[in-house]
């Protein structure tokens, strides 16, 4: 079911054009990821679809609503790429300010729970990790018990456990709630659980899809032989019978190899020529 | 609304550096009494009769008035730096209006510039009380919370009037200590109004600062003026009040009720530059992300 449509979205700042006609469709409880390197016009899309800045051009279609419309602010949650937090304040102090700015009734107990939040609750917002501000974040933005969620590369500086845990926790709400999340990344590996995935260079969708077919169609599967010599070769393989084929043929002359398939880096590398990360 | 508010106040009091720098302006004006003024201005006023009871109500009345022009501003740059660091885009995502964001900033102002004038009020009354034996009178409260209100309500308005033209938090770290340094004169406080030139005077004049302090001076001195002054004549009086900044001079001299109006006067001008100006930067902050 179709929760969010973006029809030639477009943004100019002064003589630059940040966003090119951008066509995006989310569908209700999808995980969509925004993919591209920095300054590629990612968050400037997310400020547009969240209504904290107006599109040039386009228009933003969410169940019937515009992205200046009240009801359309009450149902989305917004994680930005610089935290908004008070650092002065408790944590406490800043998740029940924000649940006394909303006029509907909220409520804060479930989500300190899943953020695991009691333990840190008094203590000063600056004075927590980067995993915690994190986590305190999220539950933030999901006071409001959102539809859609916005992620404004969540996981920057983040170590591996607190961006497994942030992924749980959303992932639950996803199945639970049917919360719909759209995540902008520069972390390929972020966008391996996807549902769908937009490429996004130089303020244009350069590709979209599934992961799945983004790595059938961009990448072939890549076979790594290693000569007794201890030299390394890379063959490009376009399936396993080739992939042993080549390896029978060689049997004699390897020490060892290694038979991948083609990742979201080898995607991403195919559709640019640039590396990310 | 409420959120914000409440949200805004424990920003400022969960600050501790930052309420000693707001209150440095008033501190500076106290402590420089404290090591020469008052003994300058009890020598030169030598003919009157308990000069010093006189002088330290004096000097409470022009730093409260400091004390409201330096809080509200303290606490309104709050908003500056919010607009800058994309508090305010994430604020306009709740269900507050514009508006609505607009006026819990005023209000926290308000509050605390009420709050910090009548800490100042308590400190420096009690202080007084134990060092010089002077009357702490505490049936003046309810006229001291009048005029703290107003004069809280006053500064906040102009202050953000010059606020709206602030972009950058740098920028307000200039303004705050080009405003700090310069109440102290315009209240009448480093020095009494009558001793400066009659350019600088009609310059003070022409900000509500003189008046404001006019008014806490003429409810703080009151009874203090009948009890030296009931001896020497009444040239005298008029003349000590006009020197000292009490009654201020403005096509006649002006009455306590007039202080207020032109108080008052000054605030709804200010108001409707505000709006004006804020109608403009409501689009500059909604543009600036």
């Amino acid at each position: 079911m179709k929760l969010l449509q973006a029809t030639s979205l477009t943004k100019k700042f002064q003589n630059k054009i940040a966003v090119n006609s951008i066509n995006l469709t989310i569908n209700k409880g999808d995980f969509v990821a925004l993919l591209g390197p920095n300054g590629a016009g990612k968050s400037t899309t997310i400020n547009m679809l969240t209504g904290v800045i107006q599109p040039t051009d386009g228009r933003i279609d969410f169940d019937g609503r515009t992205s200046n419309n009240c009801e359309y602010k009450n149902k989305i949650g917004v994680v930005f790429q610089n935290s908004v937090l008070d650092d002065n304040l408790s944590v406490k102090d800043n998740i029940m300010a924000r649940a006394r700015m909303y006029n509907k009734p909220t409520q804060i107990q479930p989500l300190i729970n899943k953020f695991g939040l009691e333990s840190i609750w008094k203590q000063k917002y600056g004075s927590l990790s980067g995993g915690q501000k994190r986590r305190v974040d999220i539950a933030r933005a999901l006071i409001n018990s959102p539809e859609l969620l916005f992620l404004d590369e969540p996981s920057t500086g983040l170590d591996i456990q607190t961006r497994t845990a942030i992924w749980n926790v959303l992932d639950e709400l996803r199945h639970n709630m049917g919360l719909t999340v759209i995540l902008t990344t520069h972390y390929l590996e972020e966008t391996q659980n996807a549902d769908y995935v937009y490429i996004i260079d130089q303020g244009k969708i350069i590709a979209e899809d599934t992961v799945d077919q983004l790595q059938k169609k961009y990448t072939k599967n890549i076979l790594t032989l290693y000569y007794q010599n201890g030299e390394p070769k890379n063959i490009t393989v376009s399936d396993k019978n080739q992939a042993i084929q080549i390896l029978s043929k060689n049997s004699q002359v390897i020490s060892d190899f290694a038979y991948r398939p083609g990742t979201m880096n080898d995607v991403f590398m195919n559709l640019t020529g640039k590396e990310i990360r | 609304m409420n959120g914000l508010v409440y949200r805004n106040l424990k920003m400022y009091f969960n600050d501790r550096s930052g309420i000693f720098f707001s209150l440095m302006g008033a501190m500076i004006s106290f402590i420089l009494y404290l090591a020469f003024l008052s003994q300058n201005m009890i020598s030169s006023w030598g003919k009157v009769p308990d000069a010093r009871l006189l002088l330290d109500p004096w000097l409470i009345g022009g730093t409260m008035t400091i004390t409201a022009i330096t809080t509200t501003l303290s606490s309104l740059s709050l908003m500056v730096k919010d607009r800058e660091s994309k508090v305010l885009a994430d604020l306009s995502l709740t269900d507050i209006s514009y508006i609505g964001i607009q006026c819990s900033y005023l209000i926290t102002s308000v509050i605390i510039g009420v709050v910090m004038q009548l800490i100042m009020y308590f400190i420096m009354g009690t202080y007084f009380l134990i060092v010089d034996n002077s009357t702490f009178d505490l049936s003046l409260f309810p006229q001291i919370l009048g005029i703290a209100i107003l004069s809280s309500f006053m500064w906040t308005i102009f202050n953000l009037l010059i606020l709206s033209f602030v972009r950058k938090v740098d920028t307000l770290g200039k303004i705050s200590t080009i405003i700090g340094t310069a109440s102290g004169f315009f209240a009448g406080v480093y020095m009494p109004i009558g001793v400066l030139p009659t350019t600088m005077q009609r310059i003070m004049k022409y900000t509500p600062a003189p008046y404001n302090t006019a008014m806490y001076r003429n409810i703080l001195m009151n009874s203090q003026l009948h009890k030296s002054f009931k001896d020497l004549p009444a040239s005298v009086l008029t003349e000590f009040k006009k020197i000292m900044g009490i009654s201020i001079q403005l096509h006649g001299t002006l009455t306590f009720q007039q202080d207020m109006l032109i108080i008052i006067g000054f605030a709804v001008v200010i108001s409707i530059c505000v709006l004006l100006i804020s109608s403009i930067s409501r689009r500059l902050v909604i543009s600036r992300v």
